[in-house]
């Protein structure tokens, strides 16, 4: 990578090249030996466990942690941070239906009305955080808690008479079906994945994204337009979550109450697992893909062992820090 | 911006310069005495009389365990950090309490010592994780809310286990405001932590790090404490909810993550860092409770609940921010 990339502006010690590749490319290689070894190690326990349908099967689920956790990267690569991931979820999932109603010909504006949805919730997060300055952390648990009550409200807590619609046939078929002999949701996943990375890497607003997350006011000072780029960014964050939750009701069929609620804290996991620095200006996407598929084959592995519910929260936790403590740490005070 | 401060002193008057100091306070308690009023309001409209004793213990009993969180969670956020893993060790604090806690005094006395320990302990984790680690704060209460939801799930695998009833009605007694006395207490341990040099280099740390490692404060050892008071206090909290619902779920604490944020936020905390009070996020709890109970009466669907509470914090968190600015600006 050359000039004004994120790994000029890092410390003097992240500079050093180590078999040829930069700190971050380095950790987007980490993310992906843990998949590798995590596959490996799920095959030793639990022999299937790396045959191909059942890796289809774990990058499938890693495609929805995968797809929130574009929009997170998006955001917290300028430092901000998404909370309102599960019920932008939730809420894209049971408008997705009780727009569409379950035919096919309804299809095209139900989606239109659903992503539309997730970036309104975005583009109403980043105005609150960059014109009223309110902390983005706070700005998004409200965003949060907003679209949970209108969720829930307009839903009436999904008794109402078309929330029981399924997704429409064509979005489901599409979901489960395959394409050039590749699963459908994986390919759609591959384009995001190629898109994303070619978005943040090679557009200039990618570059502002990165300049942003470095240095907000020599950013200013250089003519970035910060407020816009930030709400650009969270809009994404809410048009991706309204992705995944699309595909989620295509997967399953039906709509839930609750079912966008592992998404926060797996699409943070991912981001932090695939070497993106959270206080922002570092960290590529590929690296979130990579930390998805770790973060659900580590899932999956426990799942084969049998490890109840407690212990997977338990490793969980523990995997995180240990990654942490391998990568996340600051410079030394000088 | 101090240094401007300290030259317009002498020029206003002490009462304005208190009024500057301490605005994130003042703002909290009139929105706090806002909402009473038109909960009485609306209460009188409904039943033809103003709440009483029963209204003000069930009140005060159930923001107990908001209000003991958002204390933990105030020394954290001075310091400039946050601690995700509040709800978890409520969880944890909960299940302890529901499993192990049996009647009679010494039991009693003996599992609130124990979980406190625990609260503390977990909070001391966080903090070494935070301070020797130099780990980013939410980063690191993020997983340790996994490790305490597991632990939680471990010793409480379903809904059940028990508390004494006798405990119940020492920590939030339902007949009388009993637990008001626990509040004055937190509220005096405030004004008295705020006064000791910890107290002092919590603030500073909050503040600016750089400038206050000059300054000789030893940072991580800050940090350090910090976290564990917030795991205390959130085992506290934990122990209240046990005690509200009088018996255990080790996943009834989750909600109290981002609830207590929220209340630290509505109390006048500064986010980032350096600048509140945790008397403002017990006043920020109590909103909290306030706007549910003014919904509840207002008989608005409560699956709006979330929608109006959302609301409800930007549009507080603008307009304190907004009455900062032109107080700043009048200044200087």
């Amino acid at each position: 990578m050359s000039g004004g990339t994120p790994e000029t502006a890092a410390t003097p010690a992240a500079g050093h090249p180590r078999l040829g590749l930069t700190r971050d490319r380095r950790r987007i290689l980490y993310a992906f030996a843990a998949a590798v070894l995590l596959f490996v190690l799920g095959e030793i326990v639990h022999p299937g466990f790396a045959s191909l349908d059942s890796v289809e099967a774990i990058l499938t689920v890693a495609t929805f942690v995968g797809l929130v956790a574009a929009g997170q990267t998006f955001v917290v690569l300028i430092g901000g941070i998404d909370l309102s991931v599960p019920w932008v979820l939730n809420g894209a999932s049971i408008l997705m239906v009780t727009s569409s109603l379950g035919q096919d010909d309804r299809a095209a504006y139900g989606l239109v009305v659903t992503l539309g949805m997730g970036a309104l919730a975005g583009c109403v997060s980043g105005l609150g955080i960059t014109v009223l300055e309110v902390p983005a952390v706070v700005m998004t648990l409200a965003m949060n808690g907003i679209m949970e009550g209108l969720t829930l409200g307009l839903s009436g807590g999904l008794t109402c008479e078309t929330c029981a619609s399924y997704a429409p046939p064509l979005v489901q078929q599409a979901v489960h079906g395959s394409l050039l002999g590749m699963p459908t949701v994986l390919l759609l996943w591959l384009v995001v994945i190629v898109l994303v990375s070619f978005v943040l890497n090679r557009t200039s607003f990618g570059r502002q994204t990165y300049a942003i997350g470095n240095n907000v006011m020599a950013s200013y000072l250089a003519g970035v337009n910060v407020r816009l780029v930030t709400v650009l960014l969270y809009m994404l964050s809410g048009i991706f979550s309204a992705l995944a939750g699309i595909v989620l009701v295509g997967f399953g069929g039906q709509a839930s109450l609750g079912m966008g609620n592992p998404y926060l804290f797996q699409s943070i996991a991912a981001v932090v697992i695939g070497g993106v620095y959270i206080l922002g200006g570092r960290g590529h996407y590929l690296g979130s893909a990579a930390g998805a598929i770790s973060l659900v084959a580590l899932i999956s592995v426990l799942m084969a062992l049998n490890m109840p519910e407690y212990g997977r929260s338990i490793i969980y936790g523990v995997v995180i820090l240990v990654l942490l403590l391998l990568y996340g740490r600051e410079e030394a005070e000088r | 911006m101090r240094i401007d401060a300290v030259r317009a002193a002498p020029r206003r008057s002490p009462a304005l310069h208190w009024i500057t100091q301490n605005i994130g306070l003042i703002l909290v308690f009139v929105v706090l005495a806002a909402a009473i009023v038109l909960y009485a309001g609306i209460y009188w409209l409904q039943q033809d009389a103003l709440p009483g004793n029963f209204e003000l213990t069930s009140t005060i009993d159930n923001t107990m365990p908001l209000a003991m969180s958002a204390v933990g969670q105030t020394i954290v956020v001075l310091t400039r950090g946050l601690d995700l893993s509040v709800g978890g060790m409520m969880d944890l604090a909960n299940s302890l309490a529901a499993v192990h806690m049996k009647e009679g005094p010494g039991s009693m006395v003996l599992w609130t010592l124990l979980v406190l320990a625990a609260g503390a302990a977990g909070g001391l984790c966080n903090g070494l994780l935070v301070g020797y680690g130099r780990l980013q704060p939410i980063l690191v209460t993020l997983a340790t809310l996994s490790i305490f939801q597991g632990i939680a799930l471990f010793i409480l695998p379903d809904p059940g286990g028990a508390i004494p009833p006798a405990y119940t009605a020492i920590l939030v007694n339902t007949g009388q405001p009993y637990a008001l006395l626990y509040l004055v207490a937190v509220g005096l341990f405030w004004y008295a932590f705020r006064r000791t040099a910890i107290g002092v280099s919590v603030v500073a740390i909050g503040n600016d790090e750089n400038a206050a490692r000059a300054n000789g404060i030893n940072v991580i050892r800050t940090k350090i404490i910090a976290y564990t008071l917030s795991g205390f206090f959130a085992a506290a909290a934990g122990l209240c909810l046990a005690a509200t619902a009088t018996a255990g779920d080790a996943t009834s604490g989750n909600g109290f993550t981002l609830t207590s944020i929220v209340a630290v936020v509505l109390g006048g905390v500064s986010l980032f860092g350096g600048r509140g009070s945790a008397v403002g996020s017990l006043a920020g709890a109590f909103v909290t409770t306030m706007i549910v109970n003014v919904l509840f009466f207002s008989h608005i669907d409560p699956l709006y609940q979330s929608f109006y509470e959302g609301l409800f914090l930007v549009v507080a968190v603008v307009l304190g921010m907004a009455i900062r600015r032109i107080l700043k600006r009048r200044r200087s």
